[in-house]
Order: structure tokens, then C-alpha cells, then sequence
């Protein structure tokens, strides 16, 4: 029964994936008919002599930290707030969840177009400060820009993970909490989040493995500038790839940045797995 | 009867396939301000000859897209790329049009781009130029009358403007193409410096005998990019092509670097714009200051198709026959490389055109040699530069370093 999806993943998934590793011992412009073995060569490029690569690496980093702490921590306050019984939980529901459902390019592009033109004018309107700082053309400013986009875009998505999780919360143990006298925050902390930890780990999974892949959002937003401010490790394999022209320095790259999503996916899972418990 | 419709169905099918399959010539462009120029002429071609032209228009992932119709057998009957280094990348997939008749119908100098030891690789499909763009409304409100050409005199220029309450620079600086189309122009009097011209001058960078760190026009370079940004506006770094024409053409700054493919986009936005070239500073005399004018846009059919004669065809008739010939300077609006090609009426074309006709320096895209790739890798340095994320001295490091590995991923 498995078969026809064993051969279509093979097919779509795992072959290409080893071809980009067999790729990655190459020395191929992605056009020549010749395409050279070099061996580890590529690797040891970017272990060495590429700047570019570092920065991208610790900029990806930093953007993880801050988009991850950021969307699941703003996510799950929206769940909380959008579970209580107020008046059209459904329609805000539906609102944050509609940037979770529109292209990450457009959004790109129609934030593009906020923050210049936009700000433009709420600056000529309201003469506020923040509205006249260059948030795409600062090279330390244009960091939060591409990390609020990108959080403004995904929490839709979280918040019904979180949502979800809320509802298997069994309520006779938070009105027996109720009864007790504890105040909500202590509810929240001590009932609630234990009992939702299997939803934390799924959202911060997901959040964790987009952040360190993205691209969409930066492709069309900054397209990596000003300068390589806001350049992610997957657009420097885009660029590496078909601005350079260098496939198989693109693909050493790619292997790398898989190892690496590998390496914090699994220690992520296996460490926040520990802590859940059983209602 | 259900049979004998199943078959006839099949038969005029099948018959709709096969005419189809020889009747149409499979073309992939960029330059989308252009899809409605292509279309008309392609409606004028089926007109004349019964041959459909599938044209598939794309800009801003178009080398991306190419590569992956090159690389699965997809591949287009006609494409377009750059000339210069792209002669050598896609090397394995052009038809050589050295013997091709309508060839000689093309200015010589039109050609220069595409001729690679004596082979012609490619057909220049436009002459191009850019320089600085300046609003000549905005000048004469001003009282400009001495058009610009040293940083100073574009100093003092941008100054009065300023004073006046009018943003002199629409900088483009958000655009990766912008900035070394902008910077390349200061450098362009140098190939009068290396023996064998631009070729000896781009030898030089390619075998790392020279570096960027040691030409020492660069520091011209930099002041010119400075000066941009100093009266570029509150947020210089966020200005880009779309930014530069409405701009120009709504008369809220006075200068932008552009070329002129500007002017539709100019003229959409103001009908009534009147512009002009000014003559860019370079390292060197106010005498050497000029405008950058090339073929650069390069159509190229691929070798590998059953349809190469209906493509040369297609050409032949791109250059000979009467639509053919009106189409660049009537349709499109800028300069065409035929021979005896009337003059286009554009404000930009007509520009260039008489500047050239008064000897003022021009100068080929001579940065079209460098190595695929750094066109883009340099322009996100220079963008870093502007941004403020490094100095001079990084940038020249960085631009030296980034040279280097495409040089050596290139061999």
C-alpha cells in the first residue's frame, strides 16, 4: 500500500536531495555539460574563506532566536486571549490567520511598500520619529523589519496550534484550581502550559525549521540588502547558486544548512519531548 | 458514427498538433516594460508569415528560470542575455550567426559585444545608454542653465536644488543593478590607462595582477556614490526603480542615474516630462565626462532545436523587412543597431543620439566583461557601502574578494 508514496518520495525527495549532495563535491556553473569532481573542496571554502557565509550564518541565527521566542510567545498570548469566551473570537481568529494564507512574496512586497510609502505618509500625518527611520534602508534597523514581517505573517499559524492544544485542556482540573483559589497567572503556568507542552514542542518545531530555512519574506522584502544586512543562509545559496553561478558551492552550502536544521530540530524535540507530562 | 467522430476528432488533433508544432517559434525575453511591444510584434509576424511567436515574458528570476529550461531540455528556440561574459555562459547552447546574411545588415559597432574570436554569438537586439537623468523643468525652475559635469559642479548643482526645497538625487540605491551601473560609469575613462583598453584592463582583474584596491580612480568612485547619498533624500537606501521615475517625473527631485528604459515608465507617470541626459563625472578631465552607450540586451538562438532555420528567419525578418526595421525606433522607442535605422523620437534616444553626434565621450558597458556574477555580487558590496555596514577600505576588500572567487569558480 506504501509503495506508490515510497516511490514518489524517493522520486521527488530523496533523490534530488542526494544528487544536491553528489552536487556538492562539484565544481559545476549549473550550465556547462562538464561537470568537475573536486571533492571536499567546496566544504573546505566555506569552513575558510568565506565571510559571506558567516555572516549569513550568524544573521539566520539571530533572526531564529528572535522569531521563534518572538511568534510563539505572541502566538500563544493571542491563543490564550482568543479561547476565553469574548465577543467575535471567530472573526479575530480568522484575521490572524489570513497572512498565514497570502504568498510570502506578495506580503514581501506589500510590506515593502508600508514601510516606505506607508511610513511616508503616517510620518507627514502624525510627524512621529519612528516613522521617519529608514526601516529598510538602516543596515541594523532593517533586522527588527524583517523580523516583525516575518512574525506578523506566521503567529495565524501557531495560534491555532495553541488554540488547539487549549481545548484539550480538561476544564474540571482548572475549575478544581478555580475552587483552590488560584489566581490565572499561576493557572496559566502551572496548569494550562504543562498540559499544552505536546503543542509547544510541535510550534516551536515548526518555527525553528522555517526560521533557519527562510527566504520568501527577505527575497521580496530587502532581497538580502542593504549590503548583506538581512542576507539568511538559504539566500546566500540562491545567490551562491544562480547569481555566482557556482551549483556545486550552492549545493555544499545546502548540505550544510540541512545538517544544521538537522542538528537543532533534534535536540530541540528531544529536549522539550523530556518535558511533557500526562493530564 | 461515435467512432467515426472519435476518429476524425483524433485526425484534426492530431493534424492541429503536428501544423502547430512546425508553425511556432518558442521565445523567452525579459524586460517586461517591453510585453507590449513583443506582442504587436508578433501579431505583425503571424500576419505576414502564418508563424506563431510563443513569447514568455519574466525579469526578476529570469537567468534562474533559463538555467532550469537549459538544464531539463526545455529549452526556448530564441532567449536573451547579456553579451560580453554571457558569450562564454551559454557557450554550450548558441548558434553561431557568424554567416548569417541579415548579420551584416547590423552596425559593426553593435556588434562588438557579441564576437567572440571573431565568431558572432548573438544578435543585439537594442542600443542602450545610461547616464544621469536629469528633469529639465526642475533645472530651469531652479536657474540651472550650466549643465553638470564634475562631482563639484554636480555638488554645487545639488546644492541649489536642496536650497530650493527640492530633493536633488532619487538615489535607485535598494536596486543591486543601480549601484555598479552608477559606480562603472566614474571608472569608464580607464581603459585610455591599460594597454589593450577595457580587454587589458579586464585581463588584468581576471589574472589578479590587479586588484580594486589599487586602482586609484576607485576613491572618485566613492565620492560620487557619497555625494548621491548625502542629497538623496531622508531615506536614500530605499529608493528604487520605481522610486526614481515617479519621482523624475513628478519633478520632486531633479537628478536620478537611469538609463533609458526609464523613459516610458518616466513618461506613464508624467505624460508631459520633459528629460534629458547630463554627462556623468569620471576619474579624470571634465573633458572625458560622458554617457555609457552599448548593445547590451543580446538575442540568442539555440543551436540545439529543429527550429534554428525558423528562428534565422524570424531574424532575417526582425532586420530586413519594413515592420522589422520601425519596430525599435517606432514601437519601442529607443535605438536600433540596423544599419540606417531611422532615429527614434524618445526624449532619452534623441538625447544620446545627439550627443553622440557631438563627439561627447560615450563609453561600451565595459563591466559586462567582468564574470557573470559580479554584476551582482559587486552592486550588493557597493549597496553595503552606501548602507554604511563598511568603509572603503572593507569594500575594496570585499570587492577584491568576491572577484577572486568568481574568477576562480569561472576557469
Amino acid at each position: 500500500m506504501t509503495a506508490p508514496a515510497l516511490v514518489a518520495i524517493l522520486l521527488f525527495v530523496e533523490i534530488p536531495f542526494l544528487m544536491s549532495v553528489l552536487y556538492s563535491f562539484t565544481k559545476w556553473n549549473g550550465l556547462d555539460k562538464a561537470v568537475k569532481f573536486i571533492g571536499i573542496a567546496n566544504y573546505a571554502e566555506l569552513m575558510t574563506t568565506d565571510p559571506g557565509f558567516g555572516s549569513a550564518m550568524i544573521f539566520t541565527l539571530l533572526f531564529t532566536v528572535l522569531a521563534v521566542a518572538a511568534t510563539n510567545v505572541i502566538a500563544l498570548l493571542l491563543a490564550v486571549i482568543l479561547d476565553a469566551n469574548i465577543r467575535g473570537k471567530n472573526v479575530l481568529r480568522a484575521a490572524f490567520y489570513i497572512p498565514n494564507i497570502i504568498s510570502l512574496i506578495i506580503i514581501g512586497y506589500v510590506w515593502r511598500f508600508i514601510f516606505s510609502r506607508g511610513f511616508d505618509s503616517f510620518g507627514a500625518l502624525t510627524h512621529l520619529g519612528v516613522f521617519q527611520l529608514s526601516w529598510l534602508g538602516d543596515f541594523h534597523l532593517v533586522f527588527f523589519s524583517v523580523v516583525l514581517v516575518t512574525v506578523w505573517q506566521s503567529i495565524g499559524f501557531y495560534m491555532v496550534i495553541y488554540i488547539a492544544g487549549l481545548q484539550t485542556v480538561p476544564r474540571e482540573q482548572i475549575e478544581a484550581a478555580v475552587i483552590d483559589g488560584t489566581g490565572p497567572v499561576n493557572r496559566f503556568f502551572r496548569i494550562t502550559l504543562p498540559l499544552i507542552l505536546p503543542s509547544v514542542t510541535v510550534a516551536v518545531f515548526y518555527s525553528l525549521s522555517n526560521a533557519l530555512k527562510t527566504f520568501d519574506v527577505i527575497f521580496s522584502l530587502t532581497f538580502g540588502g542593504p549590503g548583506t544586512a538581512t542576507t539568511s543562509i538559504a539566500l546566500d545559496i540562491y545567490k551562491t547558486a544562480f547569481s555566482d553561478s557556482r551549483f556545486g558551492y550552492g549545493s555544499a552550502k545546502s548540505v550544510v544548512l540541512f545538517l544544521l536544521i538537522l542538528a537543532v530540530t533534534v535536540f530541540q524535540l528531544t529536549a522539550f519531548k523530556r518535558r511533557e507530562v500526562q493530564a | 458514427m461515435k467512432r467515426f467522430l472519435l476518429t476524425a476528432g483524433l485526425i484534426v488533433l492530431c493534424g492541429a498538433l503536428l501544423t502547430g508544432q512546425a508553425k511556432t517559434l518558442k521565445l523567452f525575453f525579459y524586460s517586461p516594460e517591453l510585453t507590449d511591444q513583443y506582442n504587436d510584434m508578433a501579431r505583425a509576424y503571424q500576419a505576414e508569415t502564418g508563424i506563431t511567436l510563443d513569447i514568455t515574458v519574466n525579469q526578476a528570476d529570469y537567468v534562474t528560470l533559463l538555467r532550469a529550461k537549459l538544464n531539463s531540455g526545455d529549452i526556448p528556440d530564441v532567449f536573451m542575455s547579456s553579451a560580453y561574459a554571457d558569450n562564454s555562459t551559454y557557450k554550450d547552447y548558441v548558434y553561431d550567426l557568424t554567416n548569417a546574411d541579415f548579420m551584416k545588415s547590423l552596425e559593426p559597432s553593435a556588434l562588438s559585444g557579441v564576437t567572440v574570436n571573431g565568431r558572432v554569438t548573438g544578435y543585439p537586439f537594442l542600443v542602450q545608454s545610461h547616464s544621469f537623468i536629469y528633469n529639465k523643468k526642475v533645472f530651469a525652475d531652479a536657474g540651472i542653465t550650466a549643465l553638470p559635469r564634475t562631482i563639484a559642479e554636480y555638488g554645487a548643482v545639488a546644492g541649489k536644488l536642496q536650497a530650493k526645497g527640492i530633493q536633488p538625487f532619487a538615489t535607485g540605491y535598494k536596486e543591486w543593478w543601480v549601484l555598479p551601473q552608477t559606480a562603472w560609469q566614474v571608472l569608464a575613462p580607464i581603459r585610455d590607462s591599460y594597454a589593450g583598453g577595457y580587454a587589458g584592463f579586464v585581463d588584468k582583474l581576471n589574472s589578479g595582477a590587479l586588484k580594486f584596491k589599487d586602482i586609484k580612480e576607485m576613491s572618485t568612485v566613492f565620492d560620487v556614490l557619497d555625494l548621491i547619498k548625502k542629497y538623496g533624500g531622508p531615506k536614500p537606501m530605499e529608493s528604487d526603480f520605481n522610486d526614481q521615475c515617479s519621482l523624475l517625473a513628478t519633478g520632486k527631485v531633479g537628478i536620478g542615474h537611469q538609463g533609458n528604459w526609464a523613459e516610458g515608465s518616466i513618461l506613464k507617470t508624467n505624460p508631459d516630462a520633459s528629460i534629458g541626459f547630463l554627462l556623468g563625472p569620471v576619474a579624470g578631465s571634465a573633458s572625458k565626462a560622458g554617457i555609457m552607450y552599448d548593445s547590451n540586451q543580446t538575442i540568442r538562438v539555440a543551436k540545439d532545436g529543429s527550429n534554428v532555420p525558423a528562428a534565422l528567419a524570424w531574424l532575417r525578418w526582425l532586420t530586413t523587412s519594413a515592420y522589422g526595421k520601425s519596430w525599435i525606433p517606432d514601437k519601442i522607442q529607443q535605438l536600433s543597431p540596423i544599419k540606417g535605422a531611422k532615429a527614434s523620437s524618445a526624449q532619452l534616444a534623441q538625447a544620446t543620439v545627439n550627443l553622440l553626434a557631438a563627439k561627447t565621450p560615450s563609453y561600451p558597458w565595459f563591466y559586462q566583461m567582468f564574470p557573470t556574477g559580479t554584476e551582482q555580487g559587486l552592486g550588493i558590496i557597493l549597496q553595503g557601502y552606501c548602507a554604511g555596514q563598511t568603509n572603503r577600505q572593507q569594500t575594496l576588500d570585499a570587492m577584491d574578494a568576491s572577484y577572486t572567487k568568481i574568477v576562480n569558480a569561472s576557469k
